[in-house]
């Protein structure tokens, strides 16, 4: 018995031998450059130095201390990222905090678009904590904005679905009115002359004049081509004037227009054809095609948003279009946009110009669809309301809203929603034509 | 080379965009209108797409209906208790 265990440990002290053996030997050849990844050697520390190296790592003393070489963040990486002044660590954050409060209070108390400005506005808070790098390549906000903003693919989901919450029977059933979409297409570029003659060079005047067309995503789409760094201030500037639709549309309508003709009654409209609304994504998409193929994407994604929901047999698709995938991609879309109000982006120059320009851009858009509309009713043998050329700017259904509160306004019962949809949804197609335009100039 | 006139540039700009989103919209106006009278001659039987049969009933009727309805459960109630 004594034996037997005897021998037993003895082949356990050998096996433990033999193997601590072999470890030495591996540890011997193991190549000396590992310590490289090996964590630094720890010393030990007083209470005091813990307490100072914490302190250098917040927040406040990144705000007080200004020249702590702290970089600002950029999705693309490093290479592209600098050191920040000391008015963009210091006071610049706590300017754009302050704004992104006011954000926070026009989407709440305001009711302002809230789907937009809460995402994008908290974005803006998270891009302005010190230090956090929020926005920078490996940030929460950088990786959602490498992962569908540079690539102008959160813009085109959100076409998609707005394709496939339009219903284009009231276009259909009035063609005619769809030119008013195209007159309110002048806020692009009439304004695209303002921004030259203050002296935006031509491709960043583009970028910012498509706010004229009151279509967020379009925005972000043609900025990101022709001016991604300017996408947040044009972002923030197309999502808010389009929440301003209601404070900035009727006084604009009422001056263009006198008492009568905002009181004309409209002939209600016919019923239309389940193909014709069928076809008309594919007629639009074949006319894309042949005259500006810039466009496609937009239309593209558009008009297959449009065709899922009128063939009528996957309304699985597009009930997860207008509700699951857009809903989705809005809070993508919003934190993305939202870090690019990081103060060392959104606090230069150009914001200020930018701002006067989209608002110069929308009121033109307005003004020249409301007097189009003066003039189509002129002409036509069938009266028009001019107030439903204010809705050509593409802000579905904010501006048809609008005209069809202010119509009756003037005249209760005077429902003009329907007429005014025609215009409007005609305004997101013109808008989209006038993008591929200004892409086909700089291409 | 001659300085480029940027506001003259801009002006080209606005007067081929302003003509392709109008050509555009306006092909689309004459295509809709022709489909529109296409599918009218050759697929006129379903031209009103009413919503699949709602019973004609005419208010009054509808009306009758209801007040018969809340006067019976009204009884039922009343009997109960």
């Amino acid at each position: 018995m004594k034996l037997k265990q005897l021998i037993i440990s003895l082949f356990f002290a050998l096996f433990a031998l033999t193997s601590m053996v072999q470890a030495t030997e591996h540890e011997a050849s193991a190549p000396e450059q590992q310590e490289t990844t090996e964590h630094k050697p720890y010393v030990s520390k007083s209470i005091s130095e813990l307490a100072s190296s914490w302190w250098s790592t917040t927040g406040i003393s990144a705000i007080v201390d200004v020249h702590d070489g702290e970089t600002t963040s950029d999705p693309r990486g490093h290479k592209f990222e600098r050191e920040m002044t000391w008015f963009e660590s210091s006071l610049g954050r706590i300017i754009m905090i302050i704004i992104v409060f006011i954000l926070f209070y026009l989407a709440i108390a305001k009711n302002f678009e809230p789907l937009l400005l809460i995402p994008i506005a908290f974005g803006g808070l998270l891009a302005n904590i010190p230090l956090a790098g929020m926005g920078g390549e490996h940030g929460m906000l950088g990786i959602i904005y490498n992962m569908g903003i540079a690539n102008e693919f959160f813009p085109l989901l959100i076409f998609m679905g707005v394709g496939a919450m339009t219903d284009f029977a009231p276009l259909l059933a009035n063609p005619k009115t769809a030119m008013l979409g195209g007159a309110a297409q002048f806020g692009i570029f009439g304004s695209l002359v303002g921004a030259v003659l203050i002296g935006f060079d031509l491709q960043t005047a583009s970028a910012v004049s498509i706010i004229g067309g009151a279509d967020g995503p379009t925005s972000i789409f043609i900025a990101n081509r022709l001016a991604p760094e300017m996408l947040g201030v044009i972002a923030v500037a197309a999502y808010s004037y389009m929440a301003l639709v209601p404070v900035i549309q009727p006084p604009i309508m009422r001056a263009l227009t006198t008492k009568a003709e905002r009181q004309i009654v409209m002939k209600t409209t016919r019923q239309v054809h389940r193909l014709e609304k069928l076809i008309f994504p594919i007629v639009v998409l074949m006319l894309t095609l042949l005259l500006l193929p810039e466009s496609s994407p937009l239309i593209g994604a558009f008009a297959f948003g449009n065709f899922a929901k009128e063939s009528g047999v996957v309304d699985r698709l597009s009930d997860t279009m207008q509700n699951s995938l857009i809903n989705v991609i809005t809070i993508f879309l919003g934190l993305g946009v939202g870090s690019k109000l990081a103060a060392d982006k959104f606090l230069v120059l150009e914001t200020m110009g930018i701002m006067v320009i989209g608002l110069l851009a929308f009121s033109a858009g307005t003004a020249m669809g409301v007097l189009m509309a003066k003039l189509m009713n002129k002409f036509s043998d069938e009266p028009i309301n001019p107030l439903i050329g204010a809705a050509g700017v593409s802000a579905v259904p904010m501006s048809a809203r609008v005209v069809s509160k202010v119509g009756s306004e003037e005249k209760p019962g005077n429902v003009l929603l329907m007429h005014a949809m025609g215009p409007n949804v005609a305004g997101v197609i013109g808008s989209a034509v006038a993008a591929g335009v200004l892409l086909s100039i700089f291409k | 080379m001659a300085e480029v006139n940027y506001v003259m540039e801009a002006l080209k700009f606005m007067v081929l965009g302003m003509g392709v989103v109008f050509l555009f919209l306006f092909i689309l106006v004459k295509v809709v209108e022709l489909q529109a009278k296409l599918i009218a001659k050759y697929f006129p039987e379903n031209t009103p797409i009413k919503a699949p049969a709602t019973p004609a009933v005419d208010t009054e009727d509808e009306n009758r209906r209801v007040a018969a309805i809340i006067a019976a459960v009204t009884e039922f109630r009343n009997n109960k208790s």
